[in-house]
């Protein structure tokens, strides 16, 4: 809606520069036509599709829109509204909570402002709560709004108050904040932490809530999402409390089940609304498979050399560019790159900057800022640039590695491209199995719908405890409803600990009496939304002054910031020297060296529990106890991905109980296979690593949701307990992903099959069973055998729509006979060769082979 | 099943003073002692497992509330009454403190007298003006609350008043029979303290008020301490005898009510119950309805009721006397600091005056004294007596082990005065060189050097003859 229309003639020259070198970049990166390519899954360059642009549709200005709104909007040049800014007012003025999941940069925000400003104008007492997933964005998004409001109040309309309230906020503020503000823009820590407990000081906003405006709404899947579904319960409680029955407004990425989250999040019907009537640029999309350098090892040329080539073409012909990374040190290895490659001398203004959580705020505005304005050409970022953060609208983006779902590919593919002007991206595979699998069927990604956004409000650990925050901000009754769980049991169980105490009404009816809260306790600050501790750690560097340069949370400390560790932000190394486990500090000094190093973790499941088990006793879901532990550390040679070294590490270790799958491989099984006892134990391993891929693939979930953990029995020894792989949930109680894959236990077993066998490696490769160097020479052997036995074992009687696949593991079972023959001498001469060529690409793969989380969120406080 | 998965999530949460107690065991045997995890389990101490064991009884059947017979029973463990209204219930305890009684070594008659008579003298520890001063006397405030924190599920379950009469101190409490009754307790609070006058506490602005505030937004039921005069003696406190007790460890650093009244009036608590275990003593008696605990908790409160009447009055008698009846130069300083708050110039003055002198008969502390002439220096110069401030700034630059701060502000200070008051360049000069020695690195340093230069251009201006010209006075 906005235009810049000063200097119209140079803003065409450039536009048309632009077009000129965006079409020869992907001329030399995918020669010949580049609209509608049919997809070619065996070329570098798989596929090519074009997005067409679309025209806007417009639609009038409501008829009962406030005109001191109308006249703001005019003076900003908006006539008109596009068609799902009006279909969302109406929407909202007919009493409906909505939720919008057009594209980004369609206008989103004006769908809730719209509604809010015209209501707060025509009541002032009306309040509005927006909640943003960070700070930064609604700082962001405040001064958008504020501008708004600032117009309206300069045309001599009324005074609209829009305050942000987080932790940054000063305390002599707050007060007024609270009494005053109409529109009071937080994130779901301050509400859960700062707003609730304290909901008598807001009596005055809760009693005249109207809406309350979620932004983002697919940031909140998972563990996060099962935290923000609970304190939305904790928050219609207290509006329930003030008599006030707010509205929703939300807005979403395209995710395959908008309304569905939204009713899980909030417990209310939801309208959708996704047509968008804002005009789009034309876009394409390119798929790139690095090229195989080793097809017997199955060995691919790095994605991050590919994708520093994809930058270059770009950066090259001066077109501003965001580059995707996997994981914080990814980030940090393409940063280096790339600066190596565009940037001149060191003290010049900074061309290519890198881009993750755990940078301080500052660093941060100045690298946005210094990408709105364009002195930054580049910016190599993890996910935390993939929310709405205003970085202005870039040329191209590009994706090292496949961000691992539809909606996020989508997400970070709109980081690129104006609303008149051509735009790219690009997505470079690596060779996990699900960036292959993607690569090679390029269909599946563009035709198939996005994934489902999964969360569990009823996850028992989580509901407890916000349970425990709900009787702090106010006494339950006897008759309380609360989830999806029995929430008089859990208050019993509570008041045995001493929590909460029953009182008031008559002792023989049973629906008297209220549950006071009955603690000194502050039971939020127990409780953080996004991960298991709410502890971080700071990063010290003292090759000078001793300053902060950077904080992580603390699941990622242990493998980030172990002692001896190489540190990196923006390409800058810093060695750890020592790490304050008690004092949450790691202590870095500068270094100069050609290595990076990553962490080495070992995980250990015991089960506590099995609630369920299949006929055959393979498949089973129950309740384990998971124990992690760093146990040192590789040096990894820059460029060339040489292995240079190891240590050991003694940190302390970390636990916790959750949920799990598990396949049990019996004994006997095992034993009927002509293998040496290290093979079968390579085959057992190598099934199960496919079998996480697989898992992901089947749950659409991200790596960091699902735990990997294989139990077979020491080297070297005979396998004499039944060997179990476990797949577990990686949040303490489980987060509802185990349930469905013991559920899915047949489906998983048949397509982990047909990685394997489809796969075209010799004898494993990181697309299927995992590195030769890592499971062993026979492993993608040994897989293959295994599964012939356990299909039929899993698919129970073979019903007629399973005959097939299990008519293709008989086909696969001939094709091993072949393979099995392999001499002893053909196996030794493997294993010497593997030892150079795997540190290579193996690092590739996941570049965090660590628990290091590939995603992050920035934390608000 | 439910049940034990949420056990053993919930698990661990024990609270600090109630014994553990499982209603499916209790009743029908003693729990055996748990040897392994002695830390965490409150093993009942021989010859108490009796009592256990009944509170485990009672602790099986939840009892919800108290009956009429349990909530007298209380109030009379308690020495008090139970007043109902159609809200609920409150027992109210009422103590007189006669005048001929002692607190500590000082007579109770002695405080409401003082008390009485220092009304003008209140505004100074309200930092404000007279207006507000003592209307229609004073009443004192002190909660025991669930729990530190603050927000909706902390509670006030004792509200703790006192008032003068009789020339001694009445106290009535207020005890919050069980959390169906917290809106009953507020009201009857209310009604009490209905135009009582100006309230007094101790950390209340940021602690009390706001606390009980939030329990009356909670049942939206009028806020009675709306607009009502308030002072808090917490920090006037801290003015007059952190520093005394920093110097000589009296006070452990802290300033709490209990270091003060043993300072002050040399009260010494026997058997009084640590804060830390209010909050479970409540807890325990709201599960089993057993007061006994409570009465120490109560006690308590009492005791820092009338200690709180003692601070204040000993803060006004002092402030009434003048520096000739302080006991200390930390008092005195302190009291000059309430007087220069309270915009008493002159008093101010000759206190810091007193200060300093005893200061530097002691010797002992520097820093103390370099801060008292510093304050002094500060004083005089707003008065526009420039050449005895300069004096003061004299006596701070040559303060032997004088903290390098303050002798440096000295200085500089000094070096203006020469410069531009008096216009003494010479002297300035030698200010400023020694400014310059002394000020060490960084932004400080270049200032001094700045300053030296623009002297030195003047001197030497002056010594090729031209006329000195007028310059802007800093100020």
């Amino acid at each position: 809606m906005a235009a810049h229309s000063s200097s119209q003639v140079p803003a065409l020259r450039t536009q048309e520069r632009k077009e000129v070198a965006l079409q020869g970049a992907l001329q030399v990166l995918a020669p010949g036509e580049t609209v509608d390519r049919p997809d070619t899954p065996d070329e570098v360059v798989t596929a090519v599709r074009r997005i067409p642009p679309t025209p806007a549709a417009f639609a009038p200005f409501p008829d009962g829109l406030d005109p001191r709104l109308t006249a703001a909007l005019a003076a900003r040049g908006a006539t008109q509204l596009y068609t799902h800014q009006a279909e969302a007012f109406a929407h909202v003025a007919a009493g409906r909570n909505i939720v919008v999941t057009t594209p980004t940069a369609s206008g989103k925000t004006l769908c809730y402002n719209l509604p809010v400003l015209d209501r707060v104008l025509k009541d002032s007492s009306a309040r509005a709560l927006y909640l943003f997933p960070t700070k930064a964005l609604a700082q962001d998004q405040m001064a958008e709004l504020h501008e708004l409001v600032t117009q309206i109040s300069e045309a001599g309309g009324a005074q609209v108050g829009v305050h942000t309230y987080d932790g940054d906020t000063p305390q002599d503020a707050r007060r007024t904040i609270r009494t005053r503000a109409h529109v009071v823009m937080s994130n779901p820590d301050m509400l859960h932490a700062g707003i609730l407990p304290h909901h008598p000081k807001w009596a005055k906003l809760f009693e005249n809530l109207r809406f309350i405006v979620i932004d983002e709404l697919h940031a909140y899947r998972g563990v996060f999402g099962s935290h923000l579904a609970n304190v939305l319960r904790r928050l219609q409680r207290v509006c329930r409390h003030y008599g006030s029955d707010p509205q929703f407004i939300c807005s979403s990425a395209t995710i395959a089940n908008p309304a569905e989250l939204a009713e899980r999040l909030t417990e209310r019907p939801f309208a959708l609304v996704e047509k968008s009537g804002a005009p789009r640029g034309e876009k394409f999309f390119v798929f790139v498979n690095p090229p195989v350098v080793n097809r017997e090892l199955g060995i691919r040329r790095s994605y991050l050399n590919e994708s520093r080539r994809v930058a270059g073409e770009f950066l090259r012909r001066h077109l501003q560019i965001i580059l995707f990374a996997q994981s914080r040190l990814a980030t940090e290895i393409l940063t280096t790159y790339l600066k190596d490659d565009f940037e001149d001398v060191p003290g010049m203004p900074e061309k290519i900057r890198g881009y993750r959580g755990g940078y301080l705020p500052l660093r941060r505005r100045e690298i946005e800022k210094g990408l709105r304005e364009g002195q930054v050409r580049g910016v190599v970022s993890t996910n935390a640039l993939e929310l709405g953060i205003d970085i202005g609208a870039l040329d191209v983006s590009i994706m090292a590695g496949y961000p691992g779902t539809i909606a996020a590919t989508w997400q970070r593919a709109g980081r690129a491209g104006r609303r008149a002007a051509r735009s790219a991206a690009v997505m470079v595979a690596s060779s996990a199995p699900i960036d292959q699998f993607v690569v090679r069927h390029p269909a599946y990604f563009f035709d198939a719908t996005p994934e489902h956004a999964l969360v569990n409000p009823d996850n028992l650990n989580i509901l407890v405890n916000h349970v425990k925050c709900a009787a702090f901000e106010l006494p339950f009754t006897a008759v309380e409803q609360y989830g999806r769980v029995d929430v008089q049991e859990v208050l019993a169980v509570l008041q045995e600990a001493g929590l909460v105490h029953r009182s008031g009404g008559d002792i023989d009816d049973e629906a008297s009496g209220q549950w006071h809260w009955t603690s000194e306790s502050y039971p939020a600050d127990a409780v953080s939304l996004r991960s298991i501790s709410s502890d971080n750690f700071v990063v010290v560097d003292q090759t000078g002054e001793p300053k902060v340069i950077a904080e992580t949370d603390f699941t990622s400390a242990l493998s980030m910031l172990h002692p001896k560790a190489i540190y990196i932000i923006e390409g800058r190394l810093f060695q750890v020297e020592k790490l304050d486990f008690e004092g949450r500090k790691a202590y870095v000094r500068s270094v100069d060296c050609d290595y990076y190093t990553t962490a080495i973790d070992y995980t250990k499941v015991t089960i506590l529990d099995c609630f369920a088990r299949d006929e055959a006793a393979i498949a089973h879901h129950g309740e384990v106890h998971v124990v992690s532990r760093v146990v040192g550390f590789k040096k990894i040679k820059f460029h060339t991905n040489e292995n240079v070294g190891s240590g050991d590490l003694d940190l302390p270790e970390q636990q916790m109980h959750t949920t799990a799958y598990w396949l049990e491989v019996p004994v006997s099984m095992l034993e009927a296979l002509p293998f040496a006892v290290d093979d079968r134990r390579d085959g057992v391993r190598g099934l199960a690593f496919a079998m996480k891929n697989v898992a992901q693939l089947l749950l659409m979930c991200d790596q960091r949701d699902l735990g990997l953990s294989v139990n077979a029995g020491d080297e070297e020894t005979a396998i004499t307990d039944a060997p179990r792989i476990f797949l577990y949930d990686a949040y303490p109680g489980g987060i509802g992903f185990s349930a469905p894959l013991f559920g899915m236990h047949a489906e998983l077993l048949t397509r982990t099959r047909l990685l394997i066998a489809e796969c075209e490696c010799e004898h494993g490769c990181p697309t299927c069973v995992g590195p030769v160097g890592e499971t062993g020479p026979l492993a993608k052997t040994v897989a293959l055998r295994l599964l012939q036995h356990l299909l039929p074992l899993a698919l129970g009687g073979a019903q007629p729509d399973r005959l097939e696949a299990v008519e293709g593991a008989r086909l696969d079972a001939m094709n091993m006979e072949r393979q099995d023959a392999l001499s002893t001498e053909r196996r030794d001469a493997l294993s010497l060769e593997r030892q150079d060529a795997l540190s290579t690409e193996r690092r590739d793969f996941s570049p965090g082979v660590t628990a290091t989380p590939a995603a992050e969120d920035e934390v608000p406080f | 099943m439910l049940t034990d998965r949420l056990r053993g999530i919930v698990g661990g949460a024990v609270p600090r003073v109630a014994p553990e107690l499982r209603p499916d065991v209790a009743g029908t045997e003693v729990p055996p002692p748990r040897t392994d995890d002695a830390a965490s389990t409150a093993v009942p101490a021989i010859g108490t497992e009796g009592e256990a064991l009944q509170a485990a009884v009672r602790a099986a059947r939840p009892s919800r509330g108290l009956s009429v017979a349990d909530l007298g029973r209380a109030a009379s463990v308690l020495g008090g009454t139970v007043v109902t209204s159609s809200t609920g219930a409150t027992i109210v305890v009422e103590r007189h403190y006669a005048a001929a009684s002692l607190h500590g070594r000082v007579r109770i008659g002695e405080v409401t007298q003082t008390l009485a008579e220092g009304r003008e003298a209140l505004a100074l520890l309200n930092g404000g003006s007279a207006r507000d001063a003592a209307r229609d006397g004073l009443w004192f405030l002190d909660l025991e609350t669930t729990g530190l924190a603050g927000g909706a599920g902390t509670q006030a379950f004792l509200v703790g008043c006192a008032h003068l009469s009789d020339e001694g101190v009445q106290v009535r409490q207020f005890l919050m029979p069980g959390y169906e009754h917290e809106r009953a307790l507020l009201l009857e609070v209310a009604a009490w303290a209905a135009a009582r006058g100006t309230l007094v506490t101790f950390n209340g602005k940021s602690f009390d008020v706001p606390l009980i505030e939030t329990r009356y937004l909670l049942h939206r039921v009028p806020f009675p301490l709306d607009g009502v005069p308030h002072t808090d003696m917490l920090h006037p406190a801290r003015r007059l005898w952190r520093a005394r007790g920093a110097a000589d460890g009296a006070l452990d650093g802290s300033c709490s009510l209990g270091t003060l009244e043993r300072l002050l009036a040399g009260v010494h608590r026997v058997g009084d119950v640590p804060g830390f275990e209010i909050p479970g003593r409540y807890f325990q008696f709201v599960r089993d309805g057993q007061a006994a605990p409570l009465e120490a908790v109560l006690e308590h409160n009492r005791i820092d009721l009338v200690s709180l009447a003692l601070v204040m009055a000993r803060a006004l008698q002092l402030i009434a006397r003048g520096p000739g009846a302080t006991r200390d130069p930390y008092e005195c300083l302190g009291l000059a600091r309430l007087y220069e708050r309270g915009g008493r110039a002159d008093e101010a003055e000759s206190a810091y005056v007193a200060a300093v002198d005893q200061l530097m008969r002691i010797g002992r502390d520097p820093e103390t004294c370099g801060d008292a002439l510093r304050r002094l220096a500060h004083c005089r110069r707003r008065a526009g007596r420039l050449r005895e401030a300069a004096a003061a700034w004299q006596r701070l630059a040559e303060l032997p082990r004088c903290p390098a701060a303050y002798r440096l502000e000295a200085r500089e200070a000094l070096a203006i005065f020469h410069e531009h008051r008096v216009r003494d360049i010479h002297a300035a000069h030698r200010q400023a060189q020694q400014l310059l020695r002394e000020a060490g690195t960084g932004r400080k340093r270049d200032e001094a050097e700045h300053r030296l230069r623009r002297i030195e251009r003047k001197l030497e201006a002056r010594v090729a003859g031209t006329p000195l010209w007028e310059e802007p006075a800093e100020r």
